[in-house]
């Protein structure tokens, strides 16, 4: 077990024009479960293959706990990785395919035998031990994955999107189980995914990334109230953050033909101009027919639970498709619901209200932040 | 419509029949000739069959011609192509691994070189293979065939074809991660998986080797030391009806269906290798080992 550090490190392909991983700086705790997110190409599998020594890293450092691993090879670095599509030996049976590690370590035969076996009970594996992994179910081949990096008992865990390939319900199913692994053996883990959810649900913290830019990392809750720019924002949370263009008043910011108060600090940051305002979907609500920001429903899109309303700015409402601003994306109350094409206005609760540099998308924060 | 697309079926039947007519008449020609006596192969019809006794007394007299001469023959083949296809293999397939998975300087030259002298003439290098096993003093030996036998550029395209194609990079990388070096990623992961390959290889390097003549016979001197190609060429010469002048020892005569049955005899290993290699060359190792 041990703590990783990037320091500045950076990923250059030869002709590529700009960097893949851009001085990477992260720090990440002993016994700590850290997810890169980030769309495609955004950097987060290159970070984690320069870590695991499958990738040059070109400038800086990388610590795995205080000693630069940047110059050894993958065999001597003491980490396991569980790969995307598992790249599980297909010669070797499931006990084989688990026990290599330690087969090549040299450990006894008897001793390999005992740690499988623990590795097998844990996972739910032991009826398969001998099976080809061309025998097994995709959550099965998931499953031997795990098993071959926790039989090792290495100091750090990295896991490359490692559920990409179930199927959604399954993979909701591991994802607990992998988080709850990870308690339990309390190894150091980078975790890479491009799901939103995932990294929310499974992170300690959360490092979300950018053009092989390191936008923020962060826990959870706190990525999710406080992003650092409209990125961020736009891209935790399911459904997305509503980001729309405004203009700056001496009562607050208008969107579309409404002014909507903003909280003064903040006004008072944001001087005056164009920005960008943030505004989840449960910052939002149906004010009936009082004052607020008119609307058009578009759709309504009903979860059981809850219901997301999809509704376009009354003053857009009749422009072509194309022209349009994207939908205002409104949590409600699925029994209250308004039916689409209904005219509704709404009402902003100005607390959770967050506003972007228009040309930055770095957040503009009041004084109390 | 119909009876046109009959018409155009039965031409095309019809050309097929006389390609494989054309092809298999001289096979089984030779398959026939053993069963009959040097009067009858010319005198009957080329596909009238002979007598089984006839193929018998045809087989004992080509094996025992001049104290079995031809056991001596084929043994020697077995020991060149046996010797060169594990040389060749044992250079070809660690080359292919390392020229399509693995990073070097060179790479690319070394790779246009495979193919550059994968499409020169096996014979055009024999005169200076000859001239450099008399320099390090190999002529007359085993070596001096094993050795050039060993050469198999293309043994070592088919393997990098291989391997950059079947074998997934995460395989590699994971069994690098696994603590295996770079011999260990080769002996434990790349090699098991390579199987079929290697059979392809060594069937190749085997035929290639079994059936070579020129090579053998200008670095081997005498009978003990030829292979049972060159062993062909000398039962030609010493058969009256081919040369005149040679004159063979009494009883020792060759006639025509000696010829054939030595040519059968010849080629009977590399059908069985054939038969045994076929099972080894199935696919399907590779299923299972990533999620596509």
């Amino acid at each position: 077990m041990a703590t990783v550090t990037y320091k500045n490190a950076s990923r250059l392909y030869s002709k590529a024009q700009r960097k893949a991983v851009d001085g990477l700086n992260l720090e990440i705790g002993d016994g700590e479960f850290v997810v890169l997110v980030g769309p495609s190409g955004c950097g987060k599998t290159t970070s984690l293959r320069m870590l695991a020594g499958l990738e040059n890293v070109d400038e800086g450092e990388i610590l795995i706990g205080d000693r630069n691993v940047v110059n050894l090879p993958p065999r001597s670095r003491d980490i396991a990785m569980v790969f995307q599509n598992y790249a599980l030996y297909p010669h070797m049976n499931v006990a084989q395919n688990m026990g290599f590690a330690l087969k090549i370590a040299k450990v006894k035969r008897s001793e390999i035998d005992t740690r499988v076996q623990e590795a097998a009970a844990i996972l739910d594996l032991q009826d398969y031990l001998q099976r080809k992994p061309g025998q097994l179910s995709g959550g099965q081949r998931q499953r031997v994955a795990m098993g071959r990096a926790i039989v090792r008992q290495p100091r750090v865990f990295l896991m490359d999107e490692p559920l990409s390939n179930l199927d959604a319900k399954l993979r909701v199913a591991t994802r607990s189980q992998i988080h709850a692994l990870q308690r339990r053996l309390g190894v150091t883990t980078i975790y890479v995914t491009h799901d939103q959810v995932e990294a929310m649900t499974m992170g300690d913290r959360v490092a979300v990334m950018k053009d092989g830019v390191l936008q923020q990392v962060d826990a959870p809750r706190r990525l999710y109230d406080s992003p650092v720019n409209a990125f961020v924002a736009g891209f935790i949370g399911s459904p997305a953050m509503n980001l729309m263009q405004g203009t700056l008043t001496a009562d607050g910011v208008m969107i579309g033909s409404t002014v909507v108060p903003v909280p003064r600090d903040l006004q008072k940051a944001a001087g005056t101009g164009t920005v960008t305002i943030g505004l989840r979907p449960e910052a939002l609500e149906i004010a009936g027919d009082g004052p607020g920001i008119p609307v058009v429903v578009n759709l309504v899109e009903e979860l059981g639970a809850e219901a997301y309303v999809y509704a376009q700015l009354a003053e857009h409402a009749a422009l072509a498709t194309v022209t349009r601003t994207p939908d205002v994306i409104v949590r409600v109350d699925p029994h209250s619901a308004p039916s689409s094409g209904a005219k509704v206005a709404l009402h902003v609760k100005a607390e959770s209200m967050l506003l972007f540099d228009s040309e930055s998308g770095a957040r503009i924060t009041g004084a109390e932040q | 419509m119909l009876a046109r697309r009959y018409v155009f079926r039965l031409i095309a039947l019809a050309i097929l029949l006389v390609f494989a007519a054309f092809f298999f008449v001289p096979i089984m020609w030779l398959i026939l000739a053993p069963t009959k006596t040097d009067y009858q192969l010319v005198h009957e019809s080329p596909f009238a069959f002979g007598s089984f006794g006839t193929f018998a007394r045809t087989f004992s007299r080509v094996i025992n011609y001049q104290g079995q001469l031809m056991l001596i023959w084929l043994k020697n083949s077995a020991i060149y192509s046996v010797g060169g296809t594990v040389l060749a293999l044992a250079a070809a397939i660690p080359a292919g691994y390392g020229l399509a998975l693995t990073q070097f300087i060179g790479r690319r030259a070394l790779l246009a070189i495979t193919l550059v002298v994968m499409i020169m003439p096996a014979t055009a290098l024999v005169l200076p293979l000859f001239l450099e096993a008399s320099a390090v003093h190999l002529l007359g030996t085993v070596w001096a065939v094993i050795l050039p036998f060993a050469f198999f550029p293309f043994g070592v395209y088919l393997a990098y074809i291989y391997f950059s194609s079947t074998i997934p990079r995460d395989l590699l990388a994971a069994a690098r991660i696994d603590g295996a070096g770079e011999w260990g990623v080769f002996r434990h992961v790349a090699l098991p998986l390579a199987r079929p390959i290697v059979a392809l290889v060594a069937f190749f390097a085997f035929v290639a080797d079994w059936n070579n003549y020129y090579l053998p016979f200008v670095m081997t001197y005498t009978n003990s030391q030829y292979p049972v190609t060159i062993g062909l060429q000398i039962l030609i010469g010493s058969a009256p009806v081919f040369s005149p002048t040679a004159s063979g020892f009494a009883g020792s005569e060759i006639y025509r269906p000696d010829l054939a049955m030595a040519t059968l005899i010849a080629i009977t290993p590399v059908l069985i290798i054939f038969l045994f290699a076929q099972r080894t060359l199935v696919q399907g190792m590779l299923a299972g080992a990533t999620k596509e």
